[in-house]
């Protein structure tokens, strides 16, 4: 009982730990919109150590009563326990003993089951490589072109200064792609091809754009157009210059953007757009 | 798929996940423990009007007041069942407040934004609260739907019985106490957030959208999967938000509607709570009539909203 105790609390410090060291590592811009809920994780991790510390706190002190001979804490009048035992939660069966203060929570601990249920998101945080999400994950979840225009209008941003959420924005806002022909286009991205792309000729540089965290990623990209596209393998980040063309693919016009320069880059520190 | 990179995936959509979820969890845990130690019972009654219907209204925002998740608002209502609250306000406030309460508009409104899905959620949950809530004020003698053994048994067998006034605790201690007490709900609550994140993210990363599409996108069977889902999974009603947001791109709104507001009503971990204080038959209703009505609106939804 004790000992299941003793975990808990050292489970919930070292899951505070972990996200602190999400944090300040800059690896949580794998998981959540950073821009919008970083201080939720912060406030997390405070709270999973400040969880931890009490529990502590009080296994230390129970068991520093204990070696005094007060084992159990002093009964209390007839009425109390009764009606506090309200607070039974029949399913944990832990009990909450509200009689009187100071008296802490007497309950045995979870169960193994429940503490192996919450080691398992440390276990994968620590023991898998993290990754933000890359080109393999959008075989199942395919790449998405509906991103409307948000609240800024996106054709004031200067061409060469788009980015790949900005682009796919902007060409929602026209239904005659050729208006953007000529612009001259500066992105980065990773290397994403399907089957229904010329694999010799063309492949798509893509984003994931994360709403607030990455069970809302959808995948985004710019077909790109280059003679060497097979040399870059998937995944590989680039960074494309050029200027677009719409050109008819199978039967629909798409804008292409044709470059002048591709090159490979160190993946960025924030892999993910916010729209 | 290389079996590395599809781990990572997995790994990196199951903590995106978790991580994004876990401090609504945390935060809510935390003000569970806090209500626990600093409010007393006689607070709660003071604040109960008399008038049925207002007392139903009453009891459909109590949660707005006392943010408790769906797992922490039985052993409240039991509580509040034992001073005297009226039954059918017990079972609105049952419905209602792990809904109707700051911390899961807070995750809901972050998953979802300010649209559809955060306003339906409140509306319908609001109305099947209410509207169960009132057809059980119909019952004239109320203690037919208590299972005795619950709360007559433990006031010493005596429904006169008067509970010891108790007293507010010192600062710091009751802080320590609510740590206390927020750690144990966290890890109770926690082992089905990590259980859901689990299933979410498997069927994300190893089930591609096209093979699910024709049963999500069916006005109908998407509607019953996503309830079948919510009874099954059991998330906590504070983060099933980022659950059903990872849902929501293959499913019809509709059903991540029903998703959102029959999954805290109603799952296995509360329906088995229920059973500690009603009986059998009420337990059964209780099921039933957030199905049918969440169910009813998410496939009425579907076939006459476009959204």
């Amino acid at each position: 009982m004790r000992t299941r105790q003793w975990i808990q609390a050292v489970l919930s410090l070292c899951m505070g730990l972990y996200l602190l060291d999400t944090l300040l590592s800059g690896r949580i811009a794998f998981y959540i919109n950073i821009e919008r809920f970083v201080w939720l994780s912060w406030v997390a991790a405070f709270i999973l150590i400040a969880m931890g510390a009490a529990q502590v706190y009080e296994l230390i002190r129970r068991s520093a009563n204990a070696t005094q001979g007060r084992v159990r804490p002093a009964p209390t009048p007839l009425g109390a326990p009764l009606i506090d035992s309200l607070a039974y939660d029949a399913t944990s069966g832990t009990s909450h003993d509200h009689a009187g203060h100071g008296q802490v929570v007497g309950g045995r601990g979870p169960s193994w089951l429940v503490l192996a249920a919450i080691a398992i998101p440390l276990v994968m945080g620590l023991a898998i490589p993290a990754k933000p999400l890359s080109a393999g994950a959008i075989q199942t979840s395919g790449v998405s072109a509906g991103f409307s225009a948000s609240k800024t209008d996106v054709l004031s941003i200067a061409a060469a200064d788009r980015n790949v959420l900005d682009w796919i924005r902007a060409f929602n806002t026209s239904t005659n792609y050729s208006e953007f022909n000529g612009q001259q286009a500066d992105v980065i991205g990773f290397v994403y091809r399907d089957i229904r792309m010329d694999q010799g000729k063309q492949f798509m540089v893509a984003r994931f754009a994360v709403a607030c965290c990455v069970a809302d990623a959808s995948a985004i990209g710019v077909l790109v157009q280059t003679a060497d596209a097979a040399k870059w393998p998937q995944d590989t980040w680039v960074r494309v210059k050029g200027k677009f063309d719409a050109q008819t693919i199978g039967d629909q016009k798409s804008p292409v953007l044709v470059a002048e320069s591709v090159e490979a880059i160190a993946e960025p520190k924030q892999p993910y757009l916010y729209p | 798929m290389d079996p590395l990179l599809l781990l990572t995936t997995f790994s990196t959509r199951f903590l995106g996940i978790f991580i994004e979820a876990v401090s609504f969890l945390l935060i809510g845990s935390l003000l569970s423990g806090l209500i626990e130690v600093f409010i007393t019972k006689e607070d709660i009654i003071r604040v109960m009007p008399r008038n049925r219907i207002l007392a139903t209204l009453t009891g459909s925002f109590l949660g707005f007041v006392f943010p408790v998740c769906e797992c922490g608002v039985v052993p409240v209502t039991r509580r509040l069942y034992q001073k005297g609250m009226p039954i059918s306000v017990g079972i609105t406030f049952l419905l209602a407040a792990p809904v109707m309460n700051p911390i899961v508009f807070a995750s809901t409104y972050a998953a979802f934004g300010w649209g559809p899905v955060l306003i339906g959620r409140y509306v319908i949950t609001f109305i099947i609260a209410m509207t169960v809530g009132i057809l059980f004020s119909f019952q004239d003698r109320p203690q037919r739907l208590i299972n005795p053994a619950a709360v007559l048994a433990i006031s010493g067998g005596s429904d006169q019985a008067v509970p010891l006034k108790q007293a507010r605790m010192a600062l710091i201690p009751g802080l320590r106490r609510a740590l206390i007490l927020a750690g144990e709900d966290f890890f109770e609550m926690g082992r089905f957030l990590v259980i859901g994140t689990f299933l979410a993210s498997l069927l994300q990363t190893f089930i591609p959208q096209e093979a699910l599409r024709g049963l999500a996108t069916n006005p109908v069977n998407s509607v019953l999967v996503m309830a079948g889902l919510a009874f099954l999974l059991s998330v906590c009603s504070t983060v099933d938000a980022f659950l059903a947001l990872s849902f929501a791109r293959t499913f019809t709104t509709g059903s991540v509607l029903t998703f959102l507001t029959f999954g805290p009503m109603v799952d296995i971990k509360s329906a088995s709570m229920y059973l500690g204080i009603f009986r059998r038959k009420t337990v059964f209703y209780l099921i039933v009539l957030p199905l049918l009505i969440s169910a009813l609106f998410g496939i009425w939804l579907n076939l006459n909203v476009a959204f």
